[in-house]
């Protein structure tokens, strides 16, 4: 049997097509982007220079790249916070009630397997500066605000209605994951909760919650780096017009740096930004399961 | 207002009945809008403009004719259907292969090779998508749809691996123990008894793969550019132009591109939804 197990020729032929995948089309290319984030790209001649930092510094003074940061960082935190205030509500609601759990869930999940690219599409008619929700507010004598025009403010009208889309798109990822982790949680905590006289929503705060701790780190880092690739939803629901209105996020500068067809093909400055995103997601990982890394509890 | 309140639990009614109340309001929510696309794309241009809210005069079904064709929706529905079957078929395939000898077989680097495919999970195409993009058009695999499934495979591994491990893992030893005793080879052992036992794995890695790669837009808008090619999310964005948005073709075409997945995911919801939460749940 060991043998069997230990069948090197065997091991090779399982694991070698993955692993050569793995390093051909993943971690040669991020050693390669690494390269590529210190050189210029010469369009005409198709020729990399090493320039050292220079794709950095010239990060720091470029305005566009300023904007694309805030709104990725806006979409980190408000994803990050959002998504567990309404993921636990509705976990912790939904594990309340038995008749038409499943659909609930089902429903609310939906969005998550749907394209990205096809709802932003709807949600960009909807918030349609005439037609869609403003006509309805119309109706009511309301002028709507231009959803998706609107420049002004730190943070702009149109990322927050992103934001909201997004939410309302991924809100059941969240849910599903803190559901799972509390339907482990054993009954009894609860039932010697209720026989000591804790309300429900006592036992959520002082049963649920900690118990429940280390998947919102879970959760949380997954919406993190969810948020900073950021690009369907955006590029869907904005288009071209993310340029104009100051509404770049790391994901769509990165795309139009590297391949619109105005401006592009700058592919070292296109890699810098890509670096930029790496090390922020590998930064809110860690910062994440920093603050909710906890000791398991017996469950 | 009511009388009749059960003896048993006198207290839970109100708050239940509070709890249902939203829950059908965030089905409303999440519901209204798709069934409102569903609406909008029967209707004609000045109908859509005059009112967003209201019911066709008349179904024009003929709209989703003109959209096909408009969108060269047929040839996007191959391209993403020929991407996502071979990507899920090698998903499978290689993802179990490896995750077999990970979780099974005996090695010293297996733990360290676990890792190193797990890093995957945390990397985001982005970083990869300007050498990657630079490579393939110096191999001529630009505007290849095998362009978009190398990257799509190897994207999709990790979470395949990381799940059918767990599957493998949960075999009984003794299976093993008596193919082996039955003379099986370790091919035999694989093809024979664990892929088929690891059924449920296979599946819901399956539809998480072809999910993800089905909706996937960033790759397939950088990868391909001949229109021939195009893989639906793409043939998507295609109807809003920086000029003007052809609404009476956008809805039917965001109808069909959604239509196949909601019919996939009312059939196996509860797969899904579990399957999708697995893995990150194991860990």
């Amino acid at each position: 049997m060991d043998k069997l197990l230990k069948n090197k020729t065997a091991i090779i032929v399982f694991v070698a097509p993955a692993l050569i995948l793995f390093t051909a089309v993943l971690f040669v290319p991020i050693g390669t982007s690494f390269y590529y984030a210190l050189c210029d790209y010469d369009k005409a001649t198709r020729s990399y220079s090493f320039i050292g930092l220079g794709n950095f510094s010239k990060m720091l003074k470029d305005p566009i790249m300023r904007i694309a940061l805030k709104n990725s960082l806006f979409f980190l935190l408000f994803s990050c916070i959002s998504q567990l205030i309404m993921g636990l509500l509705l976990a912790g609601l939904l594990t309340n009630i038995k008749k038409g759990r499943n659909f609930f869930k089902n429903v609310i999940y939906m969005p998550c397997v749907l394209s990205s690219a096809a709802l932003g599409l709807l949600w960009a008619f909807l918030f349609h500066a005439k037609v869609g929700i403003n006509n309805l507010l119309a109706n009511f004598g309301v002028k709507g605000p231009g959803w998706l025009f609107e420049t002004s403010g730190f943070i702009t009208l149109p990322m927050w209605v992103i934001a909201f889309v997004a939410l309302w798109q991924y809100v059941g990822q969240s849910m599903m994951l803190y559901m799972a982790q509390i339907s482990g949680i054993s009954k009894s905590l609860y039932e010697a909760s209720y026989i000591d006289g804790a309300t429900k929503v006592k036992a959520f705060r002082y049963i649920t919650l900690p118990l429940i701790k280390p998947m919102v780190g879970t959760a949380m880092s997954l919406n993190a780096i969810g948020s900073l690739k950021f690009f369907d939803l955006i590029y869907s629901m904005l288009g071209d017009k993310t340029e104009n209105l100051k509404m770049d996020v790391l994901a769509t500068y990165l795309y139009r740096t590297g391949f619109s067809s105005k401006g592009g093909n700058h592919y070292g400055y296109a890699s810098a930004i890509g670096v930029v995103l790496v090390v922020l997601c590998l930064i809110a990982t860690a910062v994440i399961n920093k603050i909710f890394k906890t000791e398991n509890y017996e469950m | 207002m009511e009388t009749t309140v059960k003896q048993n639990k006198p207290k839970l009614k109100v708050s239940t009945v509070l709890i249902y109340v939203f829950f059908i309001f965030m089905v409303i929510i999440y519901l209204a809008p798709v069934c409102w696309i569903a609406m909008t794309s029967l209707k004609t241009r000045p109908e859509i403009y005059k009112d967003p809210f209201a019911w066709p005069e008349t179904f024009q079904w003929g709209n989703y004719k003109i959209a096909w064709e408009a969108g060269k929706l047929g040839i996007a529905m191959l391209n993403s259907l020929f991407v996502c079957v071979i990507t899920l078929i090698l998903t499978m395939l290689l993802g179990s292969m490896a995750a077999f000898a990970i979780g099974r077989m005996k090695w010293k680097l297996s733990g360290a090779a676990m890792v190193y495919i797990l890093i995957g999970m945390m990397i985001p195409v982005h970083c990869v998508l300007i050498p990657l993009f630079v490579r393939f058009a110096n191999m001529g695999l630009n505007n290849n749809l095998w362009g978009l499934i190398l990257p799509y495979l190897t994207f999709s591994l990790p979470t395949s691996v990381y799940i059918m491990t767990g599957f493998f893992r949960s075999i009984p030893n003794e299976l093993l123990e008596s193919a082996c005793i039955d003379g099986c080879s370790i091919y035999k052992i694989f093809f024979s008894i664990c892929l088929p036992l690891s059924r449920t794995g296979l599946f819901v890695t399956g539809l998480m793969t072809f999910i993800a790669n089905w909706n996937e837009l960033l790759l397939a808008l950088v990868f391909i550019s001949d229109g021939n090619k195009k893989t639906l999310p793409v043939a998507l964005t295609k109807f809003v132009t920086p000029y003007q948005t052809n609404y009476d073709k956008m809805f039917p075409a965001i109808m069909i591109a959604i239509i196949p997945t909601i019919i996939v995911y009312t059939l196996f919801s509860n797969q899904i939804v579990d399957g999708l939460t697995t893995g990150a749940v194991k860990g």
